[in-house]
């Protein structure tokens, strides 16, 4: 190992270290910062220590989004689970027919975002006749699905569900492709029910896998914004305003920035524990 | 299916039992696909039916007669620009993440220094924070920077965003490289930056289309960064267009319609024409959310 080797080599690392510093981890010590002061429209007014984050904990609003976000990533996160686990396991097999529905199932997970949430806004909404239709054959006649609090909670997991079914499916089929297929023909060879074939060994040998996933979809909802902006915009009566969406008005429109940032701080340092348990599995995964 | 047939079956029952599983399998993959596609159908049959059919009760399935009026109406309201907006910050993002990922893939594949490992971690820790508990921070950040309301300031925010995936995609990616390849070139006195440029990245090509088409995808749909940076129609991306459209068309959903179909186009598209290497990325990296 030269001396100008490892010189060179900081040299190429250089620019991606410049760019997460600035961009990265500038903004995070930053906000912390900020947490700590009381900011308004861009002026720091003065001083206040934890007052902020006394201020989040004891609010009630903060408090709701907590309620809403904890409702809505649970929901997501069983709907989207199973569906993604039910398609791995019909897909599983690398047919062309299978391979072609797989491509099919991750378009809306493709598209842009907003894209997605405005095509299922266009369907909740009443003048596309699609939910009345529905809606009206069970005889509920003249429903609104995203002015009704309950409902609009549905269309968001909905949203979650039509998008991301197709994430935890390509995780899950990764996982999948690592059990030896030899191990499902031998138990149908022994006489095993496809039930207990699942429960007995899919599961067990899966388990690194479905934790995997399971983590990573709750970071994914936990910290979704575009839904509830572009559904709902946290209505109705506050019923859909998620912890992230409560930190984005606090910041872009009401501009209490101070606020926000300490929110913010909390938010990422809630998402550093589910982060943390991700990386313990990994490592866990590694020595087994 | 587990009770044991002692006999063997006839021919035809077993054909028939075939028969019906085909036909089964074939319904629940069209369920499948209707469930996958019919918001985007929807979308496009709407964004294609002359205006007052679009609220007409019942619903009709498919246009009476094709329309472009709403995709006319769009081009008129600057759609045109917005759509350049976002493939001109696409396309820097593309080359500065790819730049920046393949020297810093390069240095971690083949070279032994201190802080290698340290460096590595970095790359994960920052690939797991997730952009939302970012957003309020970098705001904070690029109006000290002054690049707040810049096509600049997305650029440089989707590279920081993309390089952790883009470099550990091109890590693995040189790391299946033969060295040997390397080392002669070494020897025969090329430079190490010369051997990157001349010798690793011609034969990386398949790992370098994976990572431009992270960076492309994420830059083109990006909306939460985009909508949160930016304040003018100058530098409106395509998606924050469409949003701003939601107010200002109010309840016309035509208009909206079609600029979130010309949105999907070049995805689907470029997603069904190279799909094998999206699938190989969106497993890599286990912890990026």
């Amino acid at each position: 190992m030269r001396a100008s080797d490892a010189r060179s080599a900081y040299l190429m690392f250089l620019p991606v270290l410049i760019i997460e510093a600035a961009l990265v981890v500038a903004p995070l010590i930053i906000s912390g910062w900020y947490s700590l002061y009381n900011v308004r429209y861009f002026k720091i007014r003065g001083f206040v220590g934890f007052d902020n984050y006394w201020h989040i904990l004891t609010s009630s609003s903060v408090l709701n989004s907590l309620f809403v976000t904890a409702i809505f990533s649970f929901g997501a996160l069983i709907f989207t689970f199973t569906l993604g686990f039910a398609l791995a396991l019909w897909l599983q097999k690398d047919t062309a027919t299978n391979v072609a529905m797989r491509a099919i199932v991750l378009i809306p997970y493709m598209i842009a975002m907003l894209v997605g949430s405005m095509l299922l806004k266009w369907i909740y909404a009443r003048e596309s006749g699609l939910s009345p239709m529905i809606f009206g054959a069970f005889g509920f006649g003249d429903v609104s699905i995203l002015a009704d609090p309950q409902l609009a909670m549905g269309g968001l997991v909905f949203n979650a569900m039509w998008r991301d079914s197709a994430f935890a499916m390509i995780l899950l089929l990764a996982g999948l492709k690592s059990v030896p297929v030899q191990i499902f023909a031998a138990a149908r060879v022994d006489g095993a029910s496809r039930l207990y074939i699942f429960w007995r060994i899919v599961m067990p040998l899966l388990r690194i896998p479905i934790l995997i996933t399971v983590i990573r979809l709750l970071i994914h909802f936990i910290n979704t914004l575009t839904f509830p902006l572009v559904l709902t915009g946290g209505g109705p009566a506050n019923s859909t305003e998620t912890l992230v969406l409560y930190m984005f008005r606090r910041g872009f429109q009401d501009s209490v920035l101070g606020e926000a940032n300490a929110l913010a701080i909390l938010i990422f340092v809630g998402n550093m524990v589910f982060v943390a348990m991700l990386l313990l599995i990994f490592r866990k995964a590694q020595r087994l | 299916m587990s009770e044991a047939t002692f006999e063997p079956p006839r021919r035809g029952a077993w054909r028939a039992r075939v028969a019906r599983r085909t036909a089964g399998s074939l319904v629940v993959n069209a369920v499948i696909a209707l469930f996958a596609l019919f918001p985007i159908l929807w979308g496009l049959s709407t964004s294609l039916k002359p205006k007052d059919e679009i609220v007409a009760y019942p619903p009709r399935l498919l246009p009476s007669a094709v329309t472009f009026e709403h995709y006319m109406r769009v081009f008129n309201d600057s759609v045109g620009h917005y759509i350049l907006n976002s493939t001109i910050v696409t396309a820097a993002a593309i080359v500065l993440t790819l730049a920046a990922g393949a020297l810093g893939g390069y240095a971690l594949a083949r070279f032994q220094f201190r802080g290698r490992g340290m460096a590595m971690v970095f790359i994960v820790g920052v690939m797991s924070i997730p952009i939302a508990s970012l957003l309020v921070p970098t705001y904070s950040t690029l109006s000290v920077l002054g690049l707040l309301n810049t096509r600049t300031g997305l650029v440089l925010l989707y590279t920081a965003y993309q390089l952790p995936i883009v470099i550990w995609t091109l890590y693995g990616y040189f790391l299946s490289l033969p060295v040997e390849l390397e080392q002669a070139a070494r020897i025969d006195g090329y430079s190490s930056s010369r051997v990157l440029w001349r010798i690793v990245l011609p034969l990386s090509k398949p790992g370098l289309v994976a990572a431009a088409l992270f960076v492309a995808v994420f830059s083109w749909n990006d909306f939460v960064v985009a909508v949160t940076m930016t304040s003018s129609e100058s530098v409106r991306t395509l998606p924050v267009a469409i949003y701003n459209y939601l107010g200002f068309y109010g309840r016309e959903w035509g208009p909206l319609l079609a600029a979130s179909i010309i949105s999907i186009i070049p995805i689907v598209a470029g997603f069904l024409f190279l799909q094998r290497y999206f699938v190989s990325g969106l497993t890599g990296g286990g912890t990026k959310g």
